[in-house]
């Protein structure tokens, strides 16, 4: 049984919601973790999110966070941050996945005891469109945050003698036609 | 004359709007709009053939597999490619992984409560809760004890004033009639659910290497190394877990999960004579038994007019008159030219604002020789139990026996045809694919110990243009990839998926889609809160994202009725 999950949401097609399964990417690839260690690319999963959080020790979910802070900055945040009216914090779309998740899984007894969320404050999340500079160069930082995160909480986690080689598959392979922009329609996450 | 507006519909998957205008309380005129541009094919398009699934299933954040096992499907149908029963059994065992789990979030989690109110549970009395349970179900879950922690639960929730995610339910709506008792039972269930949902996701994990995106395919099968005597790969060790996973699953949802909806269909009979709508069914056969596909475990068909006695069977994937027959209409979705075939599809976007007389949406208005047809686990239970398909006769007929055992309502396979059949009908088909997931494992184990450990044939492509069509009978109902390969790239890619058939507009002859007309008819008590167009509207199960674009943009907006 993995106690501990760290989950990439977000849809790699969307430019900036990318940023989730990159990080993650990033971080397996640059550090090692004991064993019970979980790092998963959840895409956009809606109430499916369940699965992943049941009886977790330590969940840290990685998204796009839309805040007031500049484009790129990276923060941790627990989940009264996006209860409570002062903060005005939105994550993208998939948080009533998030949200509704964990109110059932509180409530049938198997939530995790803890969840924190590395956001980073997203420029456009528009479909087809690349992933901004800012955001991109983000994901090392990303990394090493959830690192830092996960041996405060006494989780073995290092950097690996010699990194990995990133996946990130939607990047590669042939290229696509470039999509064409459809006027009024809301398009971005 | 109230013009009710329903802008997001909420628990479902994606943007839907739904508006209705209600003449004497009850509904005459109903339009479905899907308000998120659909533009993924175009991802697709000069990327690699052997490894568009793997961007295919990235479509829907929910229903990932299912797009990745269509477009694997829709390339070896161009290369006329063969591959090995392993890898057919291995697809059908995560396909139906796949759909117990999809089938019992829907339910429980997006749908339930449209008819189970939390705000009564705290007046239950556990102990009759209990008999009432064991009295319609041997499921061992639903003690005394049990169902008292359950209601325990939801008095501290109701007590401390903040109900969260359940806030906006309507609670005490003249329309909720099930007794403190059964809405506890119900609520149960739901928290218990969330337990199969995750046994449901293992077996998709085993197999697919990952959930929810698989890891194992490959155009010419699966990827999964077979060997009896390695740890590392599929063998006797992995089966045996597999077994025990469904041991636990399959009680759960032929016990609990068909017997739910059996009781709500018990208690909520107005609804078997409601929401009939486009009594056209589709559903394409799945489940192949063999390398050719020419034998399957689930059969495929069309009804036309919902009559049941006239079912024209689709045999298998290369049934000529579907692959002539599927056409999308434009008229009234917001893209340009008028209609296409699948093969010639594109979606290049005229957005003009919602028109009701016009265009109104980005779902684009699919047609079988020129109707409209509703897709969906009832239409394969129609289709089957009217072809006389021996396990859907034996679901159907125990869901008709149970309900008739509640309250001795009698029920026919004709009263199907419904908003409650949609309910009845996912359950029935989760009952039916509960048996074939063990039959399924069985046919594997025993191709494995007769020595075949084959699961790949390697594609090879040619220069020239092929095109090929890949089916798959969805949780959602019917999907069909259609793609147009030269050299090894995809030149199109056009996906028909199920909620394209149901939530379709209207067409050029001004013809309503199943969502539009399933809610003609329709009671609406309080204008306010039309709790009643949900019923209907979530029987269909909509998950906008792959029929039209990805992602909600207002993440915590909250359903808004306007009524004018």
């Amino acid at each position: 049984m993995n106690l501990t999950s760290i989950i990439g949401l977000g849809n790699v097609f969307l430019g900036d919601d990318g940023f989730g399964p990159l990080a993650i990417e990033t971080f397996r690839c640059k550090y090692e973790c004991s064993p019970d260690v979980e790092v998963l690319d959840l895409g956009t999963p809606g109430l499916d999110l369940a699965p992943y959080l049941y009886d977790k020790r330590l969940v840290i979910v990685v998204d796009t966070v839309h805040s007031d802070s500049a484009i790129g900055a990276l923060s941790i945040f627990q989940e009264g941050d996006f209860l409570s009216e002062r903060a005005k914090l939105r994550i993208t779309g998939h948080d009533p996945g998030l949200w509704d998740s964990l109110a059932h899984l509180r409530l049938a007894g198997h939530a995790p005891l803890e969840l924190i969320i590395v956001g980073v404050n997203p420029e456009s999340c528009e479909f087809a469109e690349p992933i901004s500079e800012e955001v991109w160069s983000t994901a090392a930082k990303a990394a090493a945050m959830i690192a830092k995160s996960l041996t405060e909480r006494g989780i073995a986690c290092g950097l690996r003698r010699s990194p990995a080689e990133p996946n990130l598959w939607w990047l590669r392979m042939k290229e696509p036609e470039s999509s064409t922009a459809a006027s009024g329609a809301l398009t971005h996450a | 004359m109230a013009r009710i507006s329903i802008d997001p519909v909420t628990r479902i998957e994606g943007h839907l709007r739904v508006d209705v205008e209600v003449d004497g309380g009850v509904v005459n005129k109903a339009w479905a709009s899907c308000t998120m541009w659909r533009g993924l094919e175009t991802i697709l398009r000069r990327r690699d053939a052997r490894e568009g699934w793997v961007f295919a299933q990235r479509f829907c954040g929910v229903c990932t597999t299912v797009h990745a096992v269509a477009s694997v499907r829709a390339v070896e149908d161009a290369l006329s490619l063969e591959i090995p029963p392993n890898a057919q059994y291995i697809r059908n065992l995560i396909l139906i992984g796949h759909a117990l789990h999809d089938n019992i979030v829907h339910f429980y989690h997006l749908s339930a409560l449209d008819f189970v109110d939390i705000l009564q549970i705290p007046k239950a009395d556990p102990a009759k809760a209990a008999s009432i349970a064991e009295g319609y179900s041997s499921w061992t879950g639903n003690s005394r004890q049990e169902l008292a922690a359950v209601q325990t639960k939801v008095k501290g929730l109701v007590g401390s004033g903040q109900l969260g995610i359940f806030s906006h339910g309507y609670w005490g709506h003249p329309a909720m009639k099930l007794s403190p008792e059964v809405n506890l039972i119900l609520f149960s269930h739901y928290l218990q659910a969330l337990d199969f949902q995750r046994k449901s996701c293992q077996i998709v994990a085993i197999l697919g290497g990952k959930t929810p995106h698989i890891q194992n395919l490959a155009v010419g099968g699966v990827m999964n190394a077979i060997n009896l005597n390695s740890l590392a790969t599929m063998n006797m060790d992995r089966l045996g877990m597999l077994k025990a996973i469904l041991e636990d699953l399959i009680p759960f949802v032929q016990q609990v999960f068909l017997a739910d909806t059996c009781l709500l269909a018990a208690y909520y009979p107005e609804y078997l004579h409601l929401g009939r709508g486009v009594a056209n069914y589709l559903a394409v056969p799945d489940l192949p038994l063999d390398a050719k596909a020419s034998k399957f475990d689930l059969p495929g068909g069309i009804i036309m007019n919902g009559n049941l006695a006239g079912v024209r069977p689709i045999v298998n994937w290369q049934d000529a008159e579907f692959r002539k027959a599927v056409t999308e209409d434009n008229t009234h979705a917001w893209y340009q030219g008028s209609q296409f075939t699948p093969y010639k599809g594109q979606q290049i976007p005229d957005y003009t604002d919602f028109n009701a007389d016009a265009k109104y949406t980005w779902v684009k208005a699919p047609r079988y020789n020129g109707s409209p047809m509703q897709t969906g686990p009832l239409a394969t239970v129609l289709v089957g139990y009217a072809s006389g398909h021996a396990k859907t006769r034996k679901w159907t007929d125990t869901a008709l026996n149970r309900i008739a055992a509640v309250n001795g309502l009698k029920v026919t396979p004709d009263d199907l045809q419904s908003t409650m059949g949609r309910y009845l009908g996912r359950a029935i088909r989760s009952s039916i694919l509960s048996d074939l997931a063990l039959e399924h494992l069985q046919l594997l184990t025993t191709n494995i110990l007769n020595g075949d450990d084959t699961t790949y044939n390697a594609p090879k492509f040619p220069t020239g243009e092929i095109m090929g069509m890949g089916m798959h009978e969805a949780p959602r109902g019917s999907l069909s990839h259609w793609v147009v390969i030269e050299k090894g790239a995809f030149t199109n890619y056009q996906a028909v998926v199920p909620t394209t058939w149901n939530a379709s507009p209207r067409d050029e002859k001004g013809v309503p889609g199943p969502y539009e007309s399933s809610l003609i008819g329709t009671p609406v008590v309080e204008a306010e809160k039309p709790l009643e167009v949900l019923r209907t509207v979530h029987s269909f199960d909509p998950c906008m994202a792959c029929s039209c674009h990805t992602l909600d943009a207002n993440g915590k907006e909250i359903a808004q009725v306007k009524v004018q």
